[in-house]
């Protein structure tokens, strides 16, 4: 079971993916709404994963990974974006992400990618 | 020729027989004596070990073996029946429950639209997708071999999960397997589907596996306001009732039972 920092532009996003992980017995450390509240809470909080939307204001969520990864190089982060936008996949996985889920999700899907993300 | 043992339905019985396998045509002996013109079949349907052939004058043929001679059969089949086939690359499955399939990779083979299923054929795999399963068919674009390339994407659903798989071959062929898929899927259609953004966040949260009582709370709904878009949803065939759970309150006796329970320490 694992901390986690869950990044979302919308709170029913953010809401959805707390209960998921919340049921899957992880423990929620947080929340940001953009990629550079993302970064600063990742300084903070040190979590064990990070799941990270793309598509958001101020930073996005690549532009976040990035810098996630260069202060903690084995940071684990898991990209969630809608459909349509799966060629962000290479760039995401080019720059650190461990993983990646794809809008809408499945509860069990997340639970299994979170927990291989979480074991690597 | 191949010889391949397999059960034949014949006279409301099953008959053991070894039939023949030829590249035009299954041949199947006395007392069953029938020839299969692999042209003629029009449909294929598999449900465990038994596979349904449906012929074009309507005539149905059910044969039950084991899964390494139904592959057998299904192949000559699939590659020679009446159907709309193209050779193209696919990748099937690509996504499964909103999870990249991370191996995933461009296979070549058949893809083959039968009556009721596409199939991905390959000489070791054969991939069943039901049309009534197709949940969406789209053009669109993917990265391959750092180009993008256009793409015919198919959804559907598997165990209650989407699965997306693609199809990659030159653009008119796409575009006419494209317009095929959407048109024996038109009913499918969710053109007209008016829904509001609250609806569309409760159809979000069911597909992600919340139950009643987690939406309510998540949402701040009352029963009454999600019984109503679930109507709307179950209406518009974009839902299905799959259980109705009951709330209770207990009578006097039940208070009762309780209370002396707690006293005597037995809860």
């Amino acid at each position: 079971m694992g901390r986690i920092l869950i990044v979302d532009d919308t709170m029913f996003m953010r809401t959805l993916l707390k209960n998921i992980l919340f049921s899957g017995g992880h423990e929620i450390v947080g929340e940001a709404a953009d990629g550079t509240e993302a970064v600063a809470k990742y300084q903070d909080l040190k979590p064990d994963l990070v799941t990270m939307d793309v598509v958001m204001p101020k930073m996005n969520g690549i532009e976040a990974l990035k810098e996630i990864k260069k202060m903690d190089p084995g940071a684990r982060v898991v990209m969630c974006t809608a459909v349509g936008q799966e060629q962000m996949v290479k760039l995401a996985i080019k720059s650190g992400a461990r993983g990646y889920v794809v809008k809408p999700f499945q509860a069990p899907k997340v639970l299994d990618e979170v927990k291989n993300v979480l074991a690597s | 020729m191949v010889e391949a043992p397999v059960k034949v339905r014949h006279n409301e019985g099953w008959i053991n027989c070894k039939i023949s396998i030829e590249d035009e045509q299954i041949i199947i002996p006395a007392p069953v004596s029938q020839t299969i013109v692999l042209k003629n079949i029009v449909d294929l349907q598999e449900k465990k070990n038994t596979l349904t052939i449906y012929l074009k004058d309507k005539t149905e043929i059910r044969l039950v073996s084991v899964e390494k001679v139904l592959f057998v059969i299904k192949h000559r089949i699939l590659m020679k029946c009446s159907a709309y086939r193209l050779m193209a690359f696919f990748m099937s499955p690509a996504i499964r429950g909103g999870v990249l399939i991370t191996n995933a990779a461009w296979e070549k083979g058949a893809i083959v639209v039968l009556k009721s299923d596409i199939w991905f054929v390959t000489p070791g795999k054969q991939i069943c997708i039901p049309l009534t399963d197709v949940s969406g068919i789209e053009m669109t674009k993917r990265e391959v071999d750092g180009k993008k390339q256009d793409v015919v994407r198919i959804d559907h659903l598997e165990d209650q999960g989407l699965v997306s798989s693609f199809v990659l071959t030159q653009l008119s062929t796409l575009q006419i397997l494209y317009n095929f898929l959407s048109e024996i899927t038109a009913g499918l259609s969710v053109e007209g589907a008016d829904l509001d953004s609250m609806d569309q966040q409760i159809a979000m949260l069911v597909y992600s596996g919340m139950d009643s009582s987690t939406i309510q709370n998540m949402l701040q709904l009352t029963f009454k306001d999600i019984d109503r878009i679930y109507d709307k949803l179950i209406n518009l065939n974009m839902a299905e009732v799959k259980e109705i759970r009951r709330e209770i309150h207990l009578t006097a006796k039940g208070v009762r039972y309780i209370t002396d329970a707690t006293k005597s320490g037995t809860n």
